[in-house]
C-alpha cells in the first residue's frame, strides 16, 4: 500500500540524486560463489501444487536466455504431502504440455512460446492433492542426493469489505482501483493483491503486492492499488499510465498467506525496490525451505472480486 | 551520595597535605584579543619542568620558595620570559603576542619536545591557523576532514559521517563542544562538519590512552574548544564562498571583564537549485541547505569566578516535491547544544569547573502522498552537569577528580502514518530513558625526569529507568503481549570500574617509550542499515537486552625529535578489543520496529582491532606539515551474522596514507596540499542471481567480503592575503610610514581532487535490458562523487 512506500521513495531519490553523479562499470572480485537450488513452490484453493525449481547463477555468469532457461531444474523428485494423502508431484514439461496449456505455461514463465517449445522447462504439479482451506502442506524435494523441506498452510481467506473505481479529479475517464478491508483483531495477518482483466488469464501484482496487518491491525480502512497492466502495454499512454480506464472490467484476487511466508515475499519487494541503492542494507530473502535452498513453498487463499470501473 | 563524600575527602586531603610551598598561577591569554590560550608551555628551565594551561587557560605550579625565570610559549607567538621571587602563592595573569605577521618563518606547534616528553599517549592538538592553510573542498574548512588525515583515524568515504579511530565505530567517538557533547558532527550526510571554522579555536584527538576524566565512548575524544570572543576590541570576520558564506562577530562585554562571539554560516544549493528549476517544473520547490549559528559568552565576575555560556544550533533542511506524483517529503535534521560553565578558583592550586550542558539531536522525515500522510522521527535529548577539580600540588604531580551525570532520552523511532481520518496503529512512540553518572580520579605524575605516569580510575554506572514497554514476541514472531515499566521504575543496571594507565619513559636524545592500556564502558550504540552512514543512522542507548558496549585498549610507542624538535617522529602500536557491539539482524527494515522494540532487532557480538601508525611531522619553518602510515585490521564477530563467522568492518583498512603540507612563501602567499592513499572499504555484493515468479534476485555473499578499489586523491590550495599596512605620509613631520590594516582580507583557492580520480563511494549491481530482447545484462558499477572541483573563498576581518 502506497503510504508504506513512501518511506522507500525516498531512499530510491536520494540513491538518484547521488546517481546524478558518475557511476561506471568496474569488474571487481566477489568472493564466496556457491550454486544453491532455488524453489518456487505455492499450492492455492482449488489448485494443485505447483513447484518449479532452478539453481542459482554466479554474478558474473553470462545473462542471456539460455543460461537462464539451462538453469532451471529436472529429474528431481518433489512430493507433497497433507498428512493424510501423499502425492510425488507430476514432472511435467514445456516440450510435452498438453493441447492449449502452451500459452498460459509461457505467460506464466514469461517467456515466448517457441522458446519453452525449443529448450524445455520442466515444473512439478501435484495430481491427487488440491489446496483445501484449513490444511498444512509438507514439501520435500530430492536433488542431487540432497533433501530439502518445507511446510506452509492454507489459512481462512478473507473477503473485502468493498471493492470500487474512484474517477481522478485531474484525469476525467481514469483511476484507482479502491479497496475497503476490516482487518481481523488478531496481529500478523498477511495479504496479497493481484488483478487483471477480465478478458484475460493470468494475473499481476501492482506495486507493493504484499502486505501485513503492522500498520492497521483490527482497523477499518480504505486503500487503493493502481493498474499494473498498463506499463507493459505500449498502447496506452504515459500520462494514464498506472489508472485503470471508465468501463473496464477487472478481476481483483485478494488472497492471505502465513506470516513465515509473508515475510519472504516482504524482503524480496524491498530487495527489488531497492536495488542498487547505497541506503538499503544487503538482505537475503528468508527462506522456508530447509537444507540450504533459496525460495519459498507458500499456501495463498484467495477470494475474487470482479469489477467494472464506473463511478 | 557516595560521590560526593569521596570528592569532599580527596579534597581536603590534598589542600591541607601540600601547604607549605608556594604556587604561581594565573591564567595565560592572547595579547590582542583575550582569548585564553589553551596548552601554553609554562616553562621553568630551573627544574626542567613545566606544566601547561587547561582549556581555560589557566595554570598553576607549586615550587619551593625561591628565585625563578618562567618562560611562556605558545603555537605561533612571541614566548614571554618572566622573573619571580617566589615567598608567597602568586598569580600571575599574563598575555602573549602573535608572532605570525613579524617573522620570515613561523612555528606552527611551539610545544617543542612536548611529543617525546609528554605522558599522554595518542593524543594530538591541531590550532586552526595550521587546519585554515590546507585545502578545502568546495572553500569549507573543515577540522573534522583535517582529523581524518591524521594516522588512525579515518573516514568511511567523501560521503560518509562521522569518523573511525583505531577501528572503532563513528559511535564510540565523544564529540565535545565546549563540553556537551555532540551526536551528529556532520552536514549534508558528512560533506561537512557541524564546526565553523571562525568559531573554533582548536581541536584536541586522543585516540588511545584517554584520561579518566572523559568517559562514555569507546575509542576517541574529540573536544573542540570555541572561540571565547575579543575582549578588547569589536571584530567582524567572514567568508564568501562557491557554496556558502559565514559572518562572525566578537566583542567585549566589557573590556577585559568578558566578551562574546555570535557566529553564523549558511550554505545557497537551495537558491542554486531554486534557479536551475523553473517554477512550472513538477521538481519546483525542491531544495537542500544547512546552516549553523554558534554563540558564546564569557564574563570575568571575580578574579577567582569565571562563567562561559556556549550554544550552538544547525540544521539541515531536504525538501523534495513532484506535483505529478503529488508527492513531497520534508526531512529536516540538526542539533541544538548549549554548555554553561563556571570556573573557579579556590586556591592557586585548587581549580574548579561545573558545567551544566544540554544537547538535543533530531531527525525528521515526513511525506505526503495524496491522502496518505508519513512521518517518522528519532533522536536524542542530553542533560547533563559535570564538575571537575584540578589540583597542582607541585610540579610532580597534577590531580584531577570530578563526577559527571546526563540523563539521556532517546527515540529510535517514533512512526506515525494516516490515510484521510484513518490513523494507522504504528505502535507506541518508543522513548527511551537513562541515568549515566560516573566519578573519576586521575593523576600525571612525574616520578623522576625520565619517568612520567598518568594513572587513573573511573567508575561508571547506568540505569535504564521506565516509563517503558517491551514487547513480547509470539509464535509467528509478532509481537503478541507486552510488560510496561513506570516511571522512573528501574529496568536494568550496569556499572563498573574503567582503569586507565599510560607512561612515558624518556632516553637519550630527545626519545621516548610510551605505553599505555585504557578500558571504558560506553551505554549508547549507533545501529546503521545503510552500506553508507546516514543521519537516519539510529543511536539507540543499553537496555535489559542491549547491554553496554565495553572495550580496552593497550598501545605502546617509540617518539623521537629530530634537529632541535623541528622534525617529530613516533611509531605507535595498538590492539583494541571491543564487546557488546551491536549490528541489525540479517534482513532487518526500517519498518520492522512498529509494534516492537528496536533492539529485539538487533543482534550482539564482539570485534578487534590493532595496527600500527608511523608519524612523521615537521612543525617549524616556512615549510611545515606531516606524514602519517597506518597498517591496520579490524574485524567483528557476531554470532547471528555472516554464519558465526568473523568479518571485516565496513571501514577496514589495511592501509592508510596521508601526507600533508603547508609552505609559506611570503607574507602574502601560502601554499597547501594533503595526498591521501587508503585500502578500499569493504561492503556486501551479491555473489549469485536468481528469478522468483520472474522476478529477478540476488543472493548476497560473505559480509563485507568484497573490497573497492583504493581510494586516492590530491588537494591543493594556495591563499593568498593583503599587505598587513598601507604606507601613509605623516603630515607633520612629511614621512612615509607604515600604518597595521584595520581591514584585511584574503583569497583561498582549492583544488579538490586534482587529477580527477573516480573514487568510489559505493559499488551496486545494476541490470539493463530484457531476457526476452537478448540485450540483459548484470554489471557492477561504481558510483563516485567528486570529479576536480576548483573553489575560491574571500574571507575578510575588520
Amino acid at each position: 500500500m502506497k503510504v508504506i512506500f513512501t518511506y522507500w521513495k525516498f531512499f530510491v531519490i536520494c540513491s538518484l540524486m547521488v546517481l546524478f553523479s558518475c557511476s561506471k562499470e568496474v569488474k571487481i572480485d566477489i568472493p564466496g560463489y556457491k550454486k544453491q537450488l532455488v524453489v518456487d513452490g505455492f499450492i492455492e484453493t482449488g489448485s494443485p501444487a505447483f513447484v518449479l525449481l532452478s539453481k542459482t547463477n554466479n554474478i558474473y555468469a553470462g545473462t542471456n536466455i539460455q543460461n537462464y532457461i539451462d538453469g532451471f531444474v529436472s529429474g528431481a523428485t518433489v512430493i507433497v504431502s497433507d498428512g493424510n494423502v501423499t502425492d510425488t508431484l507430476l514432472e511435467i514439461c514445456t516440450n510435452n504440455l498438453p493441447d492449449g496449456t502452451e500459452e498460459t505455461v509461457a505467460e506464466f514463465l514469461g517467456l515466448p512460446v517457441e522458446q519453452i517449445l525449443a529448450s524445455p522447462i520442466c515444473f512439478y504439479v501435484s495430481d491427487e492433492i488440491i489446496g483445501e482451506v484449513g490444511k498444512t502442506y509438507s514439501l520435500t524435494i530430492k536433488d542431487e542426493g540432497q533433501i530439502y523441506t518445507s511446510e506452509t498452510s492454507i489459512l481462512a481467506p478473507k473477503e473485502l469489505d468493498s471493492l470500487y473505481w474512484k474517477e481522478e479529479p485531474s484525469l476525467p475517464g481514469y483511476g484507482f482501483s479502491w479497496a475497503k478491508l476490516t482487518d481481523s483483531p488478531v496481529l500478523g495477518n498477511a495479504y496479497k493483491w493481484e488483478v487483471k482483466y477480465a478478458s484475460t488469464l493470468t494475473f499481476s501484482k501492482p506495486f507493493g503486492p504484499f502486505t501485513d496487518d503492522r500498520f492497521y491491525n483490527g482497523l477499518t480502512f480504505e486503500f487503493a492499488y493502481e493498474n499494473p497492466m498498463s506499463f507493459s502495454n505500449p498502447n496506452i499512454n504515459n500520462e494514464v499510465r498506472g489508472y485503470f480506464a471508465l468501463g473496464d472490467t477487472i478481476v481483483v484476487k485478494f488472497s492471505t498467506l502465513g506470516q513465515k511466508e509473508y515475510k519472504f515475499f516482504d524482503k524480496k519487494y524491498n530487495q527489488i525496490y531497492s536495488a542498487g541503492n547505497p541506503f538499503s542494507t544487503p538482505v537475503n530473502l528468508p527462506s522456508n525451505i530447509t537444507g540450504g535452498a533459496l525460495g519459498v513453498w507458500v499456501g495463498f487463499s484467495p477470494t475474487f472480486d470482479t469489477l467494472i470501473c464506473q463511478p | 551520595m557516595k560521590n560526593l563524600a569521596l570528592l569532599i575527602s580527596i579534597n581536603l586531603f590534598w589542600i591541607f597535605s601540600f601547604s607549605q610551598k608556594a604556587s604561581i598561577s594565573g591564567y595565560v591569554t592572547d595579547a590582542s584579543n583575550g582569548e585564553a590560550l589553551i596548552g601554553c608551555k609554562v616553562y621553568l628551565p630551573s627544574i626542567k619542568n613545566g606544566v601547561l594551561t587547561n582549556n581555560y587557560g589557566f595554570y598553576s605550579v607549586s615550587l619551593p620558595i625561591g628565585k625563578y625565570t618562567i618562560e611562556y610559549k605558545f603555537s605561533s607567538y612571541v614566548s614571554v620570559m618572566k622573573e619571580i621571587n617566589l615567598t608567597k602563592d602568586t598569580s600571575l595573569n599574563v598575555e602573549i603576542s602573535s608572532q605570525i605577521n613579524t617573522l620570515n618563518e613561523f612555528e606552527i606547534n611551539a610545544k617543542k619536545g612536548e611529543n617525546v616528553n609528554s605522558a599522554k599517549l595518542g593524543q594530538v592538538e591541531l590550532q586552526m591557523e595550521q587546519i585554515k592553510t590546507l585545502p578545502a573542498f568546495m572553500g569549507e574548512i573543515d577540522v573534522l576532514k583535517t582529523i581524518q588525515l591524521l594516522p588512525g583515524v579515518s573516514s568511511v568515504s567523501e560521503g560518509g559521517q562521522g569518523f573511525y579511530v583505531r577501528g572503532g565505530g563513528p559511535d564510540q567517538n565523544l564529540v565535545l563542544v565546549d563540553e556537551a557533547v555532540v551526536y551528529n558532527a556532520a552536514h549534508l550526510f558528512g560533506f561537512f562538519s557541524v564546526f565553523n571554522a571562525d568559531a573554533v579555536k582548536g581541536v584536541t584527538l586522543t585516540k588511545g590512552g584517554m584520561p579518566a576524566n572523559f568517559g562514555g565512548r569507546m575509542s576517541s575524544v574529540l573536544e573542540v574548544n570555541m572561540n571565547e570572543g575579543n575582549n578588547k576590541n569589536f571584530k567582524v570576520k567572514g567568508g564568501i564562498g562557491a557554496i556558502s558564506s559565514r559572518l562572525t562577530i566578537e566583542g567585549p562585554l566589557k573590556k577585559d571583564k568578558g566578551s562574546f562571539i555570535l557566529s553564523g554560516r549558511r550554505t545557497y544549493i537551495d537558491l542554486l537549485m531554486k534557479a536551475a528549476i523553473p517554477d512550472t517544473s513538477p521538481f519546483a520547490g525542491s531544495g537542500y541547505y544547512f546552516y549553523d549559528l554558534n554563540l558564546k559568552f564569557n564574563y570575568k565576575i571575580t578574579e577567582k569566578d569565571r562563567i562561559y555560556l556556549s550554544g550552538y544550533y544547525g540544521k539541515d533542511v531536504f525538501t523534495f516535491g513532484n506535483t505529478e506524483d503529488n508527492f513531497n517529503v520534508d526531512m529536516p535534521w540538526g542539533n541544538g547544544i548549549a554548555a554553561l560553565r563556571w570556573n573557579h578558583l579556590f586556591n592557586p592550586k585548587l581549580f574548579m569547573n561545573v558545567s551544566a550542558t544540554f544537547t538535543d539531536y533530531v531527525f525528521q522525515f515526513a511525506s505526503n502522498q495524496d491522502q496518505f500522510r508519513f512521518s517518522l522521527n528519532s533522536g536524542i535529548r542530553d542533560v547533563g552537569a559535570k564538575i571537575d577539580f584540578s589540583f597542582y600540588p607541585n610540579t610532580k604531580n597534577k590531580l584531577r577528580w570530578g563526577a559527571d551525570y546526563i540523563f539521556h532520552t532517546f527515540t529510535p523511532t517514533s512512526i506515525s502514518a494516516e490515510s484521510d481520518s484513518v490513523v494507522f496503529d504504528t505502535g507506541l512512540a518508543q522513548k527511551l530513558f537513562s541515568h549515566e553518572s560516573a566519578a573519576y580520579i586521575t593523576d600525571e605524575y612525574d616520578l623522576s625526569e625520565n619517568w612520567k605516569f598518568n594513572v587513573g580510575l573511573r567508575y561508571s554506572s547506568y540505569q535504564h529507568v521506565g516509563p517503558f514497554t517491551r514487547y513480547i514476541k509470539g509464535d509467528v514472531g509478532v509481537s503478541d503481549s507486552t510488560i510496561n515499566y513506570a516511571k522512573n521504575e528501574i529496568i536494568k543496571s550496569y556499572g563498573g570500574f574503567e582503569p586507565r594507565f599510560s607512561f612515558r619513559w624518556l632516553l637519550p636524545n630527545k626519545s621516548s617509550i610510551k605505553g599505555g592500556y585504557s578500558f571504558n564502558y560506553q551505554y549508547v550504540h549507533l545501529t546503521s542499515l545503510s552500506a553508507v552512514s546516514l543521519p537516519t543512522d539510529i543511536w539507540f542507548p543499553t537496555t535489559d537486552k542491549a547491554k553496554p558496549q565495553s572495550g580496552w585498549q593497550t598501545s605502546l610507542g617509540y617518539f623521537k625529535n629530530f634537529d632541535n624538535d623541528k622534525w617529530e617522529t613516533s611509531i605507535e602500536a595498538y590492539y583494541k578489543g571491543m564487546n557488546n557491539l551491536i549490528e541489525y539482524k540479517e534482513g532487518a527494515l526500517p519498518g520492522d520496529n512498529i509494534n516492537d522494540n528496536t533492539d529485539n532487532l538487533l543482534v550482539f557480538g564482539r570485534g578487534w582491532s590493532y595496527g600500527v601508525e608511523l608519524f612523521v611531522k615537521r612543525s617549524f619553518g616556512k615549510f611545515t606539515g606531516w606524514i602519517g602510515y597506518t597498517w591496520s585490521k579490524t574485524e567483528r564477530v557476531f554470532e547471528d551474522l555472516n554464519e558465526g563467522n568473523p568479518f571485516p568492518a565496513k571501514f577496514d583498512r589495511r592501509h592508510d596514507l596521508s601526507i600533508v603540507a603547508t609552505y609559506k612563501l611570503s607574507e602574502r602567499w601560502t601554499f597547501g596540499s594533503s595526498f591521501i592513499y587508503a585500502t578500499g572499504n569493504t561492503l556486501t555484493l551479491p555473489t549469485s542471481w536468481y528469478v522468483q515468479e520472474q522476478n529477478l534476485l540476488f543472493n548476497y555473499g560473505a559480509r563485507n567480503s568484497t573490497r573497492m578499489a583504493p581510494y586516492h586523491r590530491l588537494d591543493l590550495s594556495a591563499t593568498w592575503y593583503d599587505k598587513p599596512t598601507k604606507t601613509k605620509i605623516d603630515p607633520i613631520t612629511g614621512l612615509k610610514m607604515d600604518i597595521k590594516k584595520r581591514f584585511r582580507h584574503n583569497w583561498a583557492f582549492s583544488v579538490y581532487n586534482v587529477y580527477n580520480r573516480a573514487n568510489p563511494f559505493f559499488l551496486f549491481v545494476d541490470n539493463d535490458g530484457d531476457f526476452l530482447n537478448g540485450d540483459f545484462k548484470l554489471s557492477v558499477k561504481q558510483v563516485t562523487l567528486f570529479p576536480i572541483i576548483p573553489s575560491v573563498t574571500w574571507n575578510f576581518e575588520f
